[in-house]
């Protein structure tokens, strides 16, 4: 019972950093209708930017840093939204959803080589929020994961309330249902694309500026979250906040209980991303549109 | 009216380019001299003339040979350059064929221009770029240390560098454009096994020599091909002096967490063969993917029966990972549980990202601990330091001393042609950054029938070592080096 609480603990823990990562991708989808392939560039920017702030900086709080780096990689995504994705809205592109593909995609490419040119191929690693582990009883648990996971779940709280009971949060969520009305009641769905896009990059720049104490940074270590955030979302429904949240705890406890219980230990580890496609494959086969996706209209 | 100036015109045309279609010449019986013109470029002629786009290496050797002679022809010095209004040489189709045929055998007539070697290396990912990029920039200073002294058979000589990316088919890809389009005399490089398994089959299809610095397969000189060296040492080997240790420590029971690649296999199944035979047979291996960002749940299985040793063999990034979380789970390195991680550890990096969970950790080290420098080491160490800012680690050793070898056979052979080349470095002694590398099985002295396939053309003493870090922060040249014994300078193992 111990190790199965333990596991618990483990999976939920990263589960919930998932959750916030897949939430930022979900936000960019659901307002602009862009898959962006481009989002684990941002995570893998988010930790360099802590980084090299405290680098810079020195005895600044890693927090501070966080939040910086999170911010100022939220204002690239503004910059860059409204110079290559705005001309999308406006009309000025022939084909637009290949057009979006081929964007995210090349900024992906051209964000991983620039990093791998000016930050160099050694990983690196922000001093850690606090030093050691916390004994929880059942299991002991890196400070570092555990603040990162109850950051974003602080985060994850804000953000919720942002959308649900602020205007923003309530125009973003008119911009992703109808575009056209919530333009007829005043409300312009191009600043909202732009801030989606910017709060979206900025969610996945805080994740990996959380994690990068735990985990390390190199220019290619965004791949694999980016591509366990595209499960969560579809797992979740396209576009579906509840579903991100949900979905990201789910994918970590599979990953959690697979590794710690598949029969064959050898293999345990390695299939750990394969016990998430299995639940994502299932759920997608007894309902297609994910456990929160909207009826197409 | 309009119709008939449009079918007027279009005759007009199709005359015009009947004459250029008939001047194309088909391959030629003899060669002929041509004047550079205005959009002529090497590949466009190669193809205009003989057939064939890659052909213009030939061109570029023949104008050559002929301007040794006769200065009314052009140099060329570069593929890529030519001027309107140079006189070149076109060979013949004969001419071509017999050069490409013994490519390597004439090149060593080129008076003046410079000697092209490969490198070749994973630059990005998948590849462990890491890795690539230290053997990259110490194959580059020896190439400008042999340079600056000289160069080699009087010539200056040109390193060209190309990024496999850790993938076999762009291994394959990288090597053939470096033999074919760059027209290297010989290659030297690479890290990961899989890729040099697939380069070697390129370079003997074409008969060039290789000197391989770090992939330690079996197979990569096992396959007994004569173009094959190698300065790294063979899986075998190397998996044999961690088991050797293990089994000197007196461990009994054992998981390794290796990275499910080539390597990480080749050393899996080595070890539980290897400690079988010194009778320790509670081995497990558990594999993993070495981009895996979290190893905790698989740390916590194995924390449920804790072993005398747990082995964190993962490239890259997921060495200190794995490292990191052990040690916050309070699984190893503890007095329980000793922790093994892979060769990645000697870089200074290791410590930033691991912090004190690094301490008591142990690694096994291909290169050469301070304790055991030579001066070629001390002046190797130092100008690397200053110029990439970095302390070198064993990769840059054997990259450094790859290079070196195999441009002093050259040297020696008085000719880059490869088989002379070949015959040299069968012959050669260096005294490197490592020691004094030789091959000792040969084409004269053939690998024993009872000793293993490997050892063909490989350095049978690499150095390589058990080295623990005993306090936080050490560099790697204030490791203890704790096996094998007889070259120790600390104790065998301090447990935490």
């Amino acid at each position: 019972m111990e190790y199965f609480l333990s596991l618990t603990i483990t999976g939920l823990v990263m589960g919930i950093i998932y959750a916030l990562m897949a939430l930022g991708l979900t936000l960019i989808f659901s307002i602009l209708g862009v898959i962006n392939f481009a989002h684990g560039e941002f995570y893998m920017l988010g930790g360099y930017m802590s980084y090299f702030i405290l680098a810079v900086v020195a005895g600044l709080n890693p927090f501070v840093a966080v939040a910086v780096g999170g911010l100022i990689i939220a204002l690239i995504g503004l910059i860059f939204e409204l110079g290559f994705l705005r001309p999308m809205h406006l009309g000025h592109i022939e084909r637009p959803a290949e057009y979006a593909i081929l964007i995210t995609f090349g900024l992906s490419f051209f964000l991983q080589n620039l990093a791998l040119a000016t930050f160099g191929p050694y990983p690196h690693r922000p001093p850690s929020f606090f030093e050691g582990s916390v004994d929880l009883g059942i299991i002991r648990i890196g400070a570092d994961r555990l603040t990162a996971s109850l950051l974003a779940l602080a985060l994850l709280a804000v953000l919720l309330l942002i959308i649900n009971r602020t205007w923003i949060g309530k125009a973003l969520q008119a911009v992703s249902q109808n575009k056209d009305a919530t333009a007829i009641v005043g409300i312009n769905p191009l600043r909202m694309n732009t801030l989606a896009f910017g709060m979206g990059v900025g969610l996945a720049a805080l994740s990996g500026a959380l994690l990068a104490p735990s985990f390390s940074i190199t220019p290619d270590v965004g791949a694999v979250p980016s591509i366990r955030s595209y499960i969560i979302i579809v797992l979740g429904g396209m576009g579906s906040i509840p579903g991100s949240i949900l979905g990201g705890l789910l994918i970590g406890l599979v990953e959690s209980f697979g590794a710690g219980y598949f029969p064959d230990p050898s293999r345990a580890l390695n299939y750990k991303m394969v016990f998430g496609l299995v639940i994502f494959a299932l759920i997608l086969l007894f309902r297609p549109r994910g456990l929160f996706g909207r009826r197409e209209a | 009216m309009k119709k008939f100036w449009n079918l007027f015109l279009i005759a007009a045309m199709l005359l015009a380019a009947v004459p250029v279609v008939a001047a194309a010449p088909p391959p030629q019986d003899g060669g002929q001299d041509y004047v550079v013109v205005a959009d002529d470029w090497l590949s466009k002629l190669s193809d205009k003339f003989l057939g064939d786009v890659l052909a213009y290496p030939a061109i570029t050797y023949y104008t050559n040979q002929k301007n040794a002679e006769d200065d009314s022809y052009a140099q060329i010095t570069d593929s890529d350059v030519i001027e309107v209004g140079w006189k070149i040489y076109i060979p013949s189709s004969e001419e071509a064929q017999a050069y490409f045929a013994g490519q390597t055998t004439t090149a060593g007539a080129m008076g003046g221009e410079t000697i092209k070697i490969g490198g070749f290396g994973p630059l990005s990912a998948p590849g462990s770029y890491q890795g690539g990029t230290e053997m990259r920039q110490a194959a580059e200073l020896a190439v400008d240390e042999i340079n600056a002294a000289g160069g080699v058979l009087g010539r200056q000589v040109e390193l060209i560098f190309g990024d496999t990316e850790g993938l076999p088919e762009r291994g394959t890809a990288v090597t053939e454009r470096l033999i074919t389009q760059e027209g290297v005399v010989a290659l030297t490089g690479e890290y990961h096994s899989g890729v040099a398994l697939a380069e070697l089959e390129v370079a003997h299809k074409y008969g060039i020599p290789v000197v391989f610095a770090e992939p330690w397969a079996d197979e990569v000189t096992g396959s007994g091909y004569d173009e094959i060296f190698r300065v790294a040492p063979s899986i075998e080997f190397y998996s044999s002096i961690a088991s050797n240790y293990i089994a000197e420590v007196g461990w009994d029971k054992i998981v390794f967490v290796t990275e499910d690649t080539d390597y990480g296999r080749l050393q899996g199944e080595g070890w539980v063969e290897q400690l079988e035979a010194l009778g320790i047979t509670d081995v497990e291996v558990i594999y993993a993917d070495p981009a895996t960002e979290d190893f905790t749940p698989i740390l916590q299985r194995i924390a449920q029966d804790p072993p005398d040793m747990l082995g964190g063999v993962i490239t890259g990034i997921g060495n200190s990972r794995m490292l990191r979380q052990a040690c916050e789970l309070g699984l190893a390195p503890t007095a329980q549980t000793a922790y093994y991680a892979t060769t990645d550890s000697q870089y200074p990096e290791f410590w930033e990202t691991v912090g004190d969970c690094g301490q008591y950790a142990f690694f096994t080290y291909v290169g050469l601990p301070k304790s055991l420098w030579n001066e070629n080491t001390e002046a190797f160490m130092a100008t690397y330091e200053e110029r990439y800012g970095q302390v070198p680690g064993g990769v840059a050793m054997e990259a450094y001393d790859s290079v070196y070898v195999l441009l002093k056979a050259m040297e020696q052979a008085g000719s880059t042609d490869a088989q002379a080349v070949i015959d040299a470095l069968e012959d050669i002694e260096h005294t490197g950054v490592l020691g004094k590398i030789w091959f000792e099985y040969d084409s004269k002295n053939p690998v024993p029938a009872d000793q293993p396939a490997w050892m063909w053309h490989q350095w049978l003493t690499p150095n390589v070592f058990i080295l623990q870090y005993t306090e936080a922060g050490q560099s790697v040249d204030e490791a203890a080096v704790t096996y094998p014994a007889e070259r120790a300078t600390g104790s065998l193992y301090t447990s935490p």
